[in-house]
């Protein structure tokens, strides 16, 4: 583990195996950091959802690894975002010990919320490579979580790239008297994790900009905390990685970089050698704020480069579910990605070999000052329209639609007692092309619900119920997942306030394919008769019931070619009724025991 | 003195004897549809070698994995699940989430207790232990009618709430049992696993009731043959997390047998550790098929309340059903001797997950399997030698595993010889077993590097220094009888019974006296637990809490006093508390309340005294008795370097390049690492530097 006077001698290449330990290395310091901060994250659903990324970058700013925790929606905006921030504060200006960070919705993943922290890492005067990891802060001001801010103004405070932590210059790298600046550590014994100490020597903290993240949150420690947790991630992942580089006596990245992304480019060009060649088109209707939003791509196939064009798509809205690109990207890509070469590491050549474009101020491209708090309910819905342009080119092979975006149950108080309570409510997933989609369960989101005792302890709730939704997954020769009715209420005799800015498919199921049918829409209402239909805030009159039906699932091929033994098993658990058995199914004999009731 | 200890698994019955003059063992084939009858038959046999009959056996310590596999193979009861009415699929929910993001095709379990037989029944419990909906009895009366018409055998009844009140649970469970008679097995998922988050604790219980008839008749049997054949000293069954328990308490919580076997393993690591003088000890066991990895502490094993079992999905984590018990906290991974080398579509080299088991096992052994596994390349390396791989019982072909390494790493990489190859599928695979130990360091916020290594299985010492070097660790332990070892961890554990309760209010509103209660019940239910074995020795009571920043996932345990009051302990937590936050993430958080999360229980005898292993005989080694071709992957050549014995190795330390091939492992000593016997018969490797 030390670095010998051979150490700097780069120019024998590293073998073949060599490399594949060291990239194996680095996806495993990504996963460590990304570990670490998930325990770390404030709020339940944060942890849950694992709303978080890490990852290691070459000297140049490009993505070597990434953690394969943490949701699609950090993917691709992470590997950006790294150049981004090196654009405003370039390489030269870095010192050791420095970190940046941003919440830039355009420069992070797409939202206020999400804080990304960049660390370089130095070897003598040398930056060669960074870590980054980006998280979730659960509350930056504005209007916290709803769709209801007219523009990004009002959805919280927004730090543009700076410095979260300085170095100091003329310290962190002299780390022995004996060295001479540029000779690299020739002659020195220093292990990775004591270099890596010594630059943090001295560093300070940017409290002015913690400050103004403090001051502008309603959960101010717990922002703080996570911030930090962001720093100390990267460099718990900054000594990993030194170790690394002093066990196999490298003293750059260069050749590391060069064999991830030969082989990653490689790889996805075989991979993507299936799809033929050629033009699909592909359309999605959403049921926006309050207003039908179109979504529509062009996915254009050539010499295994995919391109997806999503001009024709609605402008921006004024209201906070409009996406930025870059997680838009992120989550178009992840779809295709996950047909088509889910083995593939995610890295800067992986990414590459999909792209996504739109032109600017569209609902898939908004721009600054669109607001854009609740970016997922479209974000989450670009998976099922790339598969509906992969559906042609690979027919058979792609899973029916799923119920796309999360639905965030975010209920605060409305009377004398002030709480706020975040959890999610799950629909089914499209079935698959050989087997049934899975119920209650989010694709392609990731996040699971936070568990209902939990729930209540966290907030005064008394859910009433949580179960499947009979006949709410599509039918098909492969069933889709079930849909789920939750029903809630206040444990005050008070007045509670329901943010509506997720529950999207409200007028109509996602769809079925090869014949399957469209799942169910989802449906939400109170019992004071109160329907929702758009995506506003609404009032639950103490003693009232809320009910949430989430979408289900499309099928995948013709009900009539399900498996008999499938739908008698179903009808037998009440998964699908006597009359969707007989006339969708048609089961002609049908069974002696009924469905079992309660 | 004679003690047995019995380990049940799936393919092998090991039992292990301990007298005055040492351990002697005997190793046959389990009998799956009555596991009772090698146990049986194998003790007799030990019996008759020692002249000795069932009346001069002290005790008996058993530990199986036959819960664990009726869960696998679905064999358990006909079971039924009564729940919160509105909550029946909770069950069958799950997390709610996949557990593979890139993986569209994944599938998860089934549960143990498919809809028709989950119901709901009216009654509710709020979050702070209030009663609001009490269960009607006419209610329950008809679910009894219909649970006697489908005739199940066992129920399992788990209710929001109930590890804050469990009132409910008991009405419930009282008038049930009443009703279905004493056949019917009945299970209260608050006395079974009393922690929030319902998912996990339902799905506990359920586990427990699944399990629980199977297991009881088997206990049952065995105790009655044992008995009849003159036994008349105590029966002790091996919990998941390490600890004895009485055979009653074991009928009552089968499911906490799942993991026996394995912390059999994870007990005797800990006892070397604790022998070879090693405070931080890293175990790691290299199998067939897996590699399995604990921390132990001051010669006691890191432990966690979850665990998996039964993974439905290609043994991916998240896969299995959640069992919410203590238990040893073992890091499983894909990566054992029969473990398969391939390229992959990306050109690269990968080691595992996918086995070649024992059958057909590594192309080496010529039954039929043709894949690269880490066998063959230990062979091509010269690691292994054809001849004396698993006590001889398995002759090992070169040619043939330097064949399918050729065909299936060397070829498609290009790379330059055959044992370039081989040599890159042992280091991709202490790679892999390295990664997984750092990772599972810091998940715990531990560093590595100030660990010894402690290895055991047939690969352990085949990989040992490899890996040692990887983490930065600069001792590595081969434990004497590392054949039969878990069975000997049996021999080398306390009788204990661990209990958690969650908690979860702030530290500075916390009702001091209503939680000094709620502690009260649960340490004199565990002590009457524990005081049931008829233990000589001293009984300790810990008390551990879990504090964590409300609102924040990291929780960190400490002790806490238990003969002082509550209210005085408290200031001592908080400062405990941020003295190990600070040290794990570099700073303390301010103006956030620390909440204490939960509170466990652990009422633990001393553990028994043991007759020592072999000692070294000589303190100068012995000349190497053989040379033996050897391919050192750095110089990227081939040697000659020494064979020694473990029995004519001295305390005195020899320098490596050399290898110690024994019946059930080899230990390979590298270049810049020494080895020495010690007294007690275990080899330790230092680094030279």
């Amino acid at each position: 583990m030390t670095l010998s006077p051979a150490s700097t001698d780069n120019t024998e290449p590293l073998d073949v195996v060599t490399q594949n330990v060291l990239w194996n290395r680095l996806i495993s310091v990504c996963e460590e950091q990304a570990n670490a901060l998930m325990r770390a994250a404030f709020g339940a659903i944060v942890r849950e959802a694992g709303d978080l990324s890490a990852g290691v970058f070459n000297a140049n700013g490009e993505m070597l690894a990434q953690a394969v925790t943490g949701t699609p929606g950090h993917v691709n905006t992470m590997a950006a975002s790294v150049r981004a921030m090196l654009a405003i504060q370039p390489a030269e200006s870095l010192s050791p010990g420095d970190a940046l960070v941003t919440n830039d919705p355009w420069l992070g993943a797409g939202h206020v919320f999400d804080f990304v922290v960049v660390t370089p890492v130095f070897i003598a005067q040398n930056i060669v490579a960074y870590l980054a990891s980006t998280s979730h802060i659960v509350d930056v001001g504005g209007r916290g979580w709803s769709a209801e801010a007219a523009s990004v103004f009002e959805e919280g405070v927004t730090i543009p790239v700076m410095h979260l932590r300085r170095g100091c210059p003329s310290k962190g790298y002299q780390l022995r008297s004996s060295q001479s600046p540029g000779s690299g550590l020739r002659g020195s014994d220093l292990q990775g994790s004591e270099l890596h100490s010594s630059q943090l020597h001295g560093a300070q903290l940017n409290e002015d900009m913690l400050r103004i993240v403090e001051t502008n949150s309603r959960v101010p420690h717990e922002a703080r905390g996570d911030i930090l947790s962001l720093l100390t991630s990267n460099d718990t992942g900054a000594r990993r990685l030194l170790e690394l580089m002093a066990e196999y006596q490298l003293t750059d990245l260069i050749q590391t970089s060069r064999f991830i992304f030969e082989r990653s480019l490689q790889g996805t060009r075989t991979l993507l050698q299936r799809v033929p060649d050629g033009i699909y088109d592909s359309t999605l209707a959403l049921d926006g704020y309050d207003a039908p939003i179109h979504l529509q791509a062009s996915m254009s196939v050539k010499d295994s480069h995919i391109n997806v064009d999503l001009s024709g798509s609605s402008k921006a809205v004024n209201r906070g579910i409009n996406c930025p690109l870059n997680y838009t990207a992120a989550y178009a890509a992840f779809g295709i990605r996950a047909l088509l070469t889910p083995d593939v590491p995610n890295n800067e050549a992986s990414l590459k070999a999909v792209t996504i474009s739109a032109p600017p101020g569209l609902v898939v491209s908004a721009e600054r000052p669109s607001p854009v708090s609740a970016r997922h309910v479209i974000g989450q819905a670009l998976p099922d329209l790339m598969m509906g342009c992969l559906e042609q080119a690979l027919p058979g092979e792609v899973l029916a639609e799923s119920s796309g975006a999360l639905w965030t149950l975010s209920l605060s108080g409305a009377g004398t007692t002030e709480f706020t309570s975040l959890n999610v409510v799950l629909g089914g997933m499209g079935a698959r092309p050989a087997t049934d989609g899975l119920s209650t369960t989010a694709f392609p989101s990731g996040v699971g619900a936070v568990p209902v005792e939990v729930a209540e302890l966290a907030a005064p709730l008394i859910y009433q119920s949580k179960e499947f939704v009979a006949d709410s997954g599509g039918a098909g020769k492969h069933r889709g997942g079930l849909a789920q009715r939750l029903e809630l209420r206040s444990a005050l005799d008070e007045d509670m306030s329901l943010s509506a800015a997720a529950f999207e498919r409200l007028t109509s199921g996602p769809a079925g394919r090869e014949g399957g049918h469209n799942g169910s829409a989802g449906k939400v209402e109170i019992t004071d008769g109160t329907q929702i239909t758009d995506k506003g805030n609404y009032r639950i009159p103490a003693g009232e019931t809320l009910i949430l039906q989430s979408p289900g699932g499309g099928g995948f091929g013709k009900p009539n070619h399900r498996d008999k033994s499938a739908v008698m098993q179903d009808l037998a658990h009440g998964l699908i009724s006597g009359e969707a058995a007989t006339d969708i199914y048609q089961l002609n004999n049908k069974p002696n025991n009924k469905p079992t009731e309660e | 003195m004679l003690r047995i200890a019995i380990d049940i698994g799936g393919t092998f019955t090991d039992i292990v004897a301990e007298t005055e003059s040492g351990l002697h063992s005997v190793k046959i084939l389990t009998t799956p549809d009555a596991p009772e009858t090698a146990a049986l038959q194998g003790t007799a046999e030990l019996l008759h070698r020692l002249q000795k009959s069932h009346a001069d056996i002290d005790s008996v310590v058993h530990g199986t994995t036959l819960a664990t596999n009726a869960l696998i193979e679905r064999r358990g009861a006909k079971t039924a699940f009564i729940t919160t009415a509105g909550f029946r699929d909770v069950l069958e929910m799950r997390y709610e989430k996949r557990f593979d993001q890139y993986a569209l095709n994944i599938e998860l379990p089934q549960p143990l207790v498919a809809r028709p037989q989950r119901f709901g029944l009216n009654e509710r419990v709020l979050a702070d232990g209030t009663v609001l909906t009490q269960p009607v009895e006419t209610e329950i009366d008809a679910l009894c009618a219909t649970l006697q018409a489908q005739q199940v055998e066992a129920v399992a009844i788990g209710f929001l709430h109930a590890y804050r009140n469990p009132a409910n649970e008991q009405t419930v469970a009282n008038r049930v049992q009443s009703q279905l008679g004493p056949t019917v097995t009945v299970c209260q998922s608050a006395q079974v696993a009393g922690e929030i988050r319902e998912y996990e604790r339902f799905s506990t219980v359920v586990a427990n009731a699944y399990v629980r008839p199977l297991m009881t008749r088997y206990l049952e049997r065995l105790q009655t043959e044992f008995r009849q054949q003159g036994f008349n000293g105590s029966l002790l069954m091996m919990l998941s997390d390490g600890a004895l328990t009485t055979v009653e308490n074991a009928m009552r919580f089968p499911i906490r047998l799942a993991e026996g076997g394995p912390a059999g393993g994870v007990a005797l690591a800990a006892f070397v550790a604790k022998q070879t003088d090693s405070k931080k000890t890293l175990s790691l066991d290299i199998g067939g098929t897996t590699a399995k990895i604990c921390f132990i502490q001051h010669g006691k094993p890191q432990t966690t309340r979850l665990f998996e079992v039964a993974r439905s999905w290609r043994d991916v984590k998240g896969s299995g059903l959640p069992v919410r018990v203590p238990t040893v906290e073992l890091v499983e991974i894909g990566a054992g001797g029969g473990s398969i080398a391939s390229v992959d579509a990306l050109d690269r080299l990968k080691v595992g997950p996918r086995s070649a088991g024992s059958e057909p096992g590594p192309a080496a052994y010529q039954r039929g399997g043709n894949q690269a596994t880490i066998t063959d390349a230990h062979l091509t390396l010269g690691n292994l030698t054809a001849d004396g791989f698993a006590d001889g019982m398995i002759a090992l072909s070169p040619d043939a595993a330097a064949q399918a390494v050729k065909n299936d790493i060397q070829s498609p990489l290009n790379l330059a010889s055959i044992e370039q190859a081989a040599a890159g599928i042992v280091e991709l695979a202490d790679e892999t077993m390295a990664n997984a130990a750092r990772v599972h360091g810091v998940e715990l916020g531990l560093d590595v590097a100030g660990f010894d290594l402690l290895v055991s299985g047939g690969g352990g010492g085949l990989h040992a220094a490899r890996i040692a070097e990887k983490l930065g660790i600069r001792r590595v332990i081969v434990p004497a009888h590392a054949g039969v070892g878990s069975a000997v961890g049996f021999l080398r554990s306390p009788v204990a019974f661990e209990s958690a309760i969650t908690v979860m209010e702030p530290l500075n509103s916390i009702d001091c006296t209503a939680l000094e209660d709620r502690l009260q019940t649960t340490r004199s239910e565990i002590s009457r637990i524990v005081d049931d074995a008829n233990v000589t020795t001293a009984v300790t009571i810990e008390t551990i809490a879990e504090l964590r920043y409300r609102g924040q996932g990291l929780e960190l345990s400490m002790p806490l006093p238990s003969d002082a009051p509550l209210e005085d302990a408290i200031p001592e937590l908080v400062h405990l508390f941020e003295t190990q936050y600070k040290k794990l993430n570099g700073f303390v958080l301010e103006n956030i309340e620390i909440e204490l999360a939960s509170v466990s229980v652990c009422a633990r005898s001393v553990t028994p005294a043991s007759t020592q292993s072999q000692p070294a005989k000589t303190s100068a080694p012995d000349p190497a008795i053989h040379t033996r071709q050897y391919y050192d992957p750095k110089a990227k050549d081939t040697f000659q370097i020494p064979e020694h014995s473990r029995y004519s190795m001295g305390t005195e330390a020899l320098t490596g390049p050399l290898v110690v091939p024994e019946a059930q492992t080899t230990t390979l000593v590298r270049t810049g690492w020494n080895i020495k016997n010690t007294t007690l018969g275990h080899l330790v490797m230092e680094r030279a530097d």
